[in-house]
């Protein structure tokens, strides 16, 4: 498989391989908003009881996938605003029958109707496993549960810094990964499989060949490990599906377990191995927790004194948790935190920067061993113009030309902008990182996208009007004329 | 450094939008960050960022040239110093008088082309001719096309052109003999009016001379005991920080391979057909400004063209044309005139470059 770009940043605070089981908290703070869903749709009242895997909300954009309960409790919906408040957990209740929001009548009436294909995919839904999936081509939508793709993949790797890792996700749980697996297959009928592997010899690679041998329909593809050619939009390019050829899904290994977990086990999927990394971090680990699982909890086990950024998935491109938000949001699988930057250095630019390492061989570390980076949220000098480096273009895993789109932003060309194909950029957040004059691409590209989606928006709803006048005028020449004759 | 960090508090409303000096702003903000680096911190993802920085890109290109300095010290003289100084001064002059009128941080760039253009200049030439000759080459090489990052030419080409065009006379007749032995000109402040009492009599550059079919050796071409401009003698010099800035990645390989190889292949044609008349290939490579253009000013991030098909390109152009300017026309170095066109073309270069990618990303995705 070609690639191209691609840039490994070495960051101080990589994971522990070991998996912490955090204690059961007190009180859940459910944040209504993930990144991609908004559950808008309440199933609850204030003050109920609920049980374990119990669907508290909905959101209604997208294909109403649940918001679960992790674990038992009784609802708080007004003390935190934006959260559903879980408190008493770990109270059990009396087993209500319509568990997980679907009655046994309604499950055997979807089993007549679309067979056992369709009662799995609906079985995923209701049961938290179809969150884990993302479409390839958009990986900010969530596929339809209930359309074919024209494949499936499979990514074990977590190349930003930081996200739970696949090899760790997988201890002791490769019988449950290649079930997995197997699940998804029977979903398809003879679409492949693409399984991602690392190209470099390690003992998790080898294990999971041993384990999916004489499986025709899984592929396995091996890629370098370079941030970010695992991102399932450049996968899907490399491989060379088109978006013309149907839907792609692409899962990573929490989802392939949650799978098993759903149709092997049918049981809701609210636990998950969380990273929580980064120099910020005082011992950077892995952690079993849940959705809802206070922020503050995380901070206190962590994180020392000194004033930290905490981040909800990886360094590049990952949200600030905001003092707002109180728990673990759904779709969270790693925080990494960075030292807040207060300090200023003298004649900064003058050091020689053994401990400090860039794209560009510019620093005295050079010469040392590869180490890992403890980097803080500085900037790291003042924006400047472009200098016409060519580094974002070297390091851009989609082949487009981050400077040049740029120059035509600059220049408010947004047609051109368009042309150069903006729409490739996955938002990976690597131009921004090694741009020497720290222009913010990323930003600024996200920003385009939105203004060409709102443009092509309008020029749709003007072609829609006019086509309706159009109509409109044909009609009365129409009547005009058979009241003539 | 706290001391220092205060004074800097202290001092900084006066320079404030609405302060008493505020229109000197972007000259009090550059000596402030250049002192401290600035404490800004990310506000969108990516939430870290890589430290190199324009400043320190930059940096890089004036320790690369450390080597060369070293070399004209030696070979000229300590004037080279004040040759720097003025060159500093009266650029910086146009720098900050159009950061204040476009209110804009003032660019790094210029820590650059105020040092490469004394070295490219020849070494008893009159200092007001040097002020001249940058304040021209930063006004109308960079500002006019509207600052660092905006210039189709590398500035200070534009001004050594300038002066070529206004003074002649000075231009060509300004060299002399390079130093030699232990202290070489170490001691030595030799300037135009003090020149034969060092001993230092005006004498042709090697390319000048070669007109008349009169080659110098290669060696004292390698190792800079010839008459030149001033950073441009030493090869081996220009290549040990050339090498440094290669490695670095701040100057691209690619042009300077283009360079290299084009003028060297063509050379060589030209010497096989002609042995008499044309010099070898080697000796073309180390004469003159070709090497310190190669490594110093052809890679000019902002005037060369950014993709690397386009860096191939160039490089190739200049390295002939260099040459074919040498061989067959009436100016005795081509290099000036090879960058200033590469520069012109840099932009098309980079237009067709574009075109064809823009073509092959029509059907991705």
């Amino acid at each position: 498989m070609k690639s191209r770009g691609g840039y490994n940043i070495l960051l101080a605070g990589k994971p522990d391989p070991h998996v912490i089981v955090m204690p059961m908290p007190e009180k859940l703070y459910l944040p209504l908003k993930s990144q991609r869903f908004a559950f808008t749709d309440i199933c609850v009242s204030h003050g109920e009881q609920i049980n374990k895997g119990d669907i508290l909300a909905k959101d209604p954009d997208n294909f109403e996938v649940p918001l679960l309960a992790p674990l038992s409790g009784t609802i708080d919906l007004n003390s935190v605003e934006g959260h559903i408040v879980l408190e008493n957990t770990g109270t059990l209740y009396e087993h209500k029958e319509d568990h997980a929001g679907i009655t046994n009548k309604d499950r055997q009436h979807i089993a007549e109707e679309m067979g056992e294909g369709g009662s799995k995919r609906l079985k995923l839904l209701s049961l938290g496993a179809w969150q884990f999936f993302r479409d390839a081509h958009n990986t900010c939508e969530l596929p339809d549960p209930l359309g074919t793709p024209q494949a499936i993949i499979v990514s074990t790797l977590a190349l930003e810094p930081f996200l739970a890792r696949g090899d760790v996700q997988l201890q002791n749980r490769m019988l449950q990964f290649t079930r997995g697996l197997e699940q998804l297959q029977s979903l398809l009928e003879y679409q492949p499989i693409y399984l991602i592997l690392p190209k470099v010899a390690s003992n998790f690679a080898d294990r999971v060949r041993k384990h999916i041998r004489g499986y025709a329909w899984a592929k396995i593809i091996e890629i370098p490990l370079k941030y970010s050619l695992n991102h399932p939009s450049i996968l899907a390019r490399n491989i060379g599906l088109k978006i013309s050829d149907g839907p792609v899904w692409s899962i990573r290994t929490e989802g392939v377990l949650a799978v098993d977990r759903a149709l092997t086990l049918e049981k809701p999927c609210t636990v998950r191995i969380v990273s929580v990394a980064g120099p910020g971090v005082t011992s950077p680990t892995h952690i079993k927790a849940m959705a809802g699982y206070p922020i503050e909890a995380l901070k206190k086990m962590c994180v020392g004194n000194e004033p930290v950024r905490m981040i909800k998935g990886g360094m590049l491109t990952g949200k600030t948790i905001g003092d707002d938000e109180l728990g673990l949001e759904t779709e969270c699988f790693g925080v990494t935190v960075l030292k807040e930057h207060t300090e200023r250095e003298f004649l900064g630019f003058m050091r020689p920067g053994s401990d400090r390492k860039s794209y560009a061989p510019c620093f005295l570390s050079t010469f040392r061993k590869k180490f890992r980076e403890a980097l803080d949220t500085a900037i790291y000098g003042e924006g400047r113009p472009c200098i016409s480096c060519n580094f974002c273009e070297e390091v851009c895993p989609a082949g487009i030309m981050p400077h040049l789109i740029h120059k035509y932003l600059y220049s408010d060309l947004i047609e051109e902008v368009d042309q150069a194909r903006v729409d490739l950029c996955v938002q990976c957040g690597l131009c921004s990182f090694v741009c020497p004059s720290k222009i913010e691409l990323r930003q600024q590209f996200s920003d385009a996208l939105g203004q060409i989606a709102e443009e092509k928006e309008q020029i749709r709803l003007e072609e829609i009007r006019q086509q309706k006048l159009r109509e409109e005028q044909e009609q009365r020449k129409l009547e005009n004329r058979q009241e003539k004759s | 450094m706290k001391l220092l960090l205060n004074i800097f508090k202290k001092v900084r409303p006066i320079f404030e939008d609405d302060g008493k000096l505020g229109a000197a702003k972007p000259l009090y903000e550059a000596i402030e960050n250049f002192c401290f680096a600035p404490s800004t911190t990310t506000l969108v993802a990516p939430f870290a960022r890589d430290p190199l920085d324009v400043k320190r890109y930059m940096s890089m290109v004036i320790i690369a040239l450390a080597p060369c300095l070293l070399a004209s010290l030696y070979f000229f003289g300590w004037r080279m110093a004040a040759m720097i100084i003025v060159s500093y001064v009266a650029g910086g002059i146009v720098e900050v008088a159009f950061a204040m009128i476009r209110k804009e941080p003032i660019a790094e760039g210029f820590l650059v082309t105020g040092m490469i253009f004394p070295l490219i200049l020849p070494p008893t030439l009159p200092l007001w001719m040097v002020a001249v000759g940058v304040m021209f080459g930063v006004f109308a090489g960079k500002e006019l096309f509207g600052g660092t990052g905006r210039n189709v030419f590398n500035p200070a080409i534009v001004g050594r052109c300038f002066l070529a065009l206004a003074y002649p006379s000075a231009m060509s007749s300004s060299w002399i003999q390079a130093g030699h032995g232990l202290s070489g000109r170490l001691l030595e402040y030799v300037s135009s009016a003090n020149a034969a009492v060092h001993d230092a009599v005006s004498t042709a550059t090697p390319l000048v001379n070669a007109k008349s079919g009169d080659f110098v050796e290669t060696s004292h071409l390698v190792l800079g005991g010839v008459s030149g401009s001033l950073g441009e003698t030493s090869g081996l010099m220009i290549i040990c920080g050339g090498l440094f800035l290669v490695f670095s990645r701040v100057a691209n390989w690619r042009t300077v391979v283009g360079i290299l190889f084009s003028s060297f292949v063509l050379a060589s044609i030209l010497q096989f057909n002609d042995p008499e008349r044309f010099a070898p290939a080697i000796w073309h490579i180390f004469a003159g400004g070709l090497l310190f253009g190669a490594f110093f000013m052809a890679t000019d991030p902002v005037s060369s063209p950014i993709t690397n098909a386009g860096k191939w390109v160039y490089g190739i152009l200049i390295g002939i044309i260099t040459i074919l300017i040498r061989n067959f026309t009436g100016y005795v170095e081509g290099m000036m005139f090879a960058i200033l066109l590469g520069n012109i073309f840099a932009p098309i270069i980079d237009e067709i470059v574009f075109k064809i990618s823009i073509g092959r990303l029509k059907s991705e995705g």
